[in-house]
């Protein structure tokens, strides 16, 4: 279905002049729908930087396995193959404690801990191989493998935190799904009394358009942009909110001390998200909401 | 041309509105509709403009069966028909020119052809020095001449009339009828219901006489043949 830009613009303004009319109903709903998509928006913080947040944690997730004291190069490189060979691992390197050391001072900065450690030239580290999974779910039967091996000490991987934090994540999820469901639902039933009104209004304009023959899409129209305006309208607020208050978050958050982990999802990338999916959202309560007066109250 | 087959019209209260009409009404007619109050009347003129199906029988609008049409082509069968009103229908927030324009921009007629197309009707009408009033500034006579003005800007075969002179005085009755004979006479089909006897007697028509439901008679150039 092809519409003149001439007929569009007719419905825009319609739709403008149906928000214009009942300012007080109007105003009502676009601040349920501000309401919905606030808490929406926040949900859908929390829930992309846990997302965010597990990710980086898989991303880091690794089996350090510690070599017995005494093993001969030989046999670390042998060790180092038999690990190589297995299917479950996606990576797996060799650290001698020196560059252990090394690295652990770069993540912690050289702080007195680290100088204390290693003040007499000394190496408390052992000697370690790192293993990365292809799954993180392999990660402990993984790690069970390779305890088993000889040669190797002891083995260590954080045992379960990816686990609950992705579980957790999920459910989060669930719950906002359906809060905003709920919430979506009430507000596009304001938004379908609003449009409710403004069919009411015009009914003689409707009715005398049906008797000329206009079109049923052409009757339509302005309603569904009628919502739609209320959506994007409604949408505007809360989206700045959640984005100014994310910023002071991360800037609070990122500024203090830093657990490496921890790092929220970045401004950029998370406003796109957000912003989009709450507009989205918005229209979609709107349209929602003339689609129900529509189909109940308007009558062609 | 409009014909109908045994036509029925029941309503949801059980009313029987229209029971087993015959008739057949070809291009260029003009016909007079009349009979008691609750004959079934305007029931007959809402099955011409599909505001109303029929119980039972066959409505044939140009020989598009007004039933079986999917509701989206509604409209333009529509389109074909003109329809005007004892109460005028007109917008009180438009004025006269406004009114008829928003007849064509429901169809989405160009927006170019528009204006003198609008002119043009107004002038046919003798109002285009009024073009700019309200319908509260318009007389009763002069609010349904913009009311024909926007029936026939879309250039119906029909014209459709629900007693369009019942709420005027005899002197713009006759303007209006004028207006519709002349209308007549351009080759579009007129059909209106009407109580006025002075008119069907005078400016003589074929009379279609409804009572009970029932078409009792059918004369060209008939008379009124009621006592109201
Ligand atoms: N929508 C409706 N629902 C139920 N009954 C109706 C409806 N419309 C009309 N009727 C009934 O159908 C019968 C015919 O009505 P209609 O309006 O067709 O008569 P009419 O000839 O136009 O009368 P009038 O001269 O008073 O305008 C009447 O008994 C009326 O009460
Ligand atoms: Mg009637």
């Amino acid at each position: 279905m092809v519409m003149k830009i001439e007929t569009l613009i007719r419905h825009i303004k319609e739709a403008y002049r149906g928000i214009q009319r009942n300012v007080a109903m109007s105003f009502a709903s676009i601040s349920a729908v501000a309401v919905t998509l606030f808490v929406f928006g926040i949900f859908l913080i929390v829930a992309f930087n846990m997302r965010f947040i597990s990710n980086e944690l898989e991303k880091q997730v690794a089996i350090t396995a510690s070599i017995e004291e005494g093993t001969s190069e030989a046999q670390v490189q042998q060790l180092l193959q038999n690990i190589q060979a297995d299917p479950m691992q996606k990576f797996a390197e060799y650290v001698p404690k020196e560059e252990g050391l090394k690295q652990m001072k770069e993540q912690w900065g050289d702080t007195d801990f680290i100088q204390d450690l290693s003040e007499d030239g000394s190496n408390p580290l052992p000697d370690v191989i790192r293993v990365q999974p292809k799954k993180s779910d392999d990660i402990e039967k993984l790690a069970q493998k390779i305890e088993k091996l000889p040669n190797i000490e002891s083995v260590d991987y954080g045992e379960g935190v990816t686990e609950r934090l992705l579980n957790f994540s999920g459910w989060v999820r669930n719950l906002v799904f359906l809060f905003g469901l709920i919430l979506a639902v009430v507000a596009s039933f304001l938004i379908s009394n609003t449009i409710k009104l403004t069919i009411h209004n015009r009914q003689r304009e409707i009715e005398v358009m049906r008797l000329v023959g206009a079109s049923n899409w052409f009757i339509r129209w302005p309603f569904f942009f009628e919502g739609a305006f209320i959506g994007i309208v409604g949408s505007i607020f809360p989206i700045l909110f959640c984005l100014l208050m994310y910023q002071a978050a991360l800037s609070v958050l990122n500024d203090g001390a830093t657990f490496g982990v921890f790092k929220l999802m970045p401004m950029l990338s998370l406003s796109l998200y957000v912003a989009g999916s709450t507009l989205l959202l918005g229209i979609i309560i709107g349209v929602l909401g003339s689609i129900i007066s529509v189909r109940r109250f308007l009558k062609i | 041309m409009i014909e109908m087959h045994d036509v029925w019209k029941v309503y949801p209260n059980g009313v029987e509105a229209l029971r087993g009409i015959d008739v057949r009404i070809d291009q260029g007619e003009f016909v007079y509709i009349v009979g008691p109050s609750g004959a079934g009347k305007s029931s007959f003129i809402k099955l011409m403009y599909r505001e109303e199906k029929p119980t039972h029988g066959v409505v044939l609008i140009n020989g598009v069966n007004v039933k079986r049409v999917r509701d989206w082509k509604i409209p333009h069968v529509r389109r074909k028909i003109g329809v005007v009103f004892q109460d005028y229908k007109l917008l009180p927030k438009m004025t006269a020119y406004e009114n008829v324009a928003f007849a064509m921009e429901a169809v989405e007629a160009p927006k170019r052809r528009i204006k003198p197309r609008v002119e043009e009707v107004l002038e046919l009408v003798g109002l285009l020095d009024r073009k700019n009033a309200y319908p509260s500034q318009l007389s009763g006579g002069e609010q349904q001449r913009v009311s024909i003005a926007r029936a026939i800007v879309n250039n119906p075969t029909f014209i459709i009339a629900d007693e369009p002179t019942g709420n005027l005085d005899p002197e713009n009755s006759w303007d209006i009828m004028y207006l519709l004979e002349e209308i007549n006479k351009r080759g579009t089909t007129v059909v209106m219901a009407t109580h006025n006897k002075e008119i069907v007697n005078t400016l003589r028509q074929r009379v279609i006489a409804i009572e009970q439901g029932v078409i009792v008679r059918d004369e060209l150039g008939g008379e009124y043949g009621y006592e109201d």
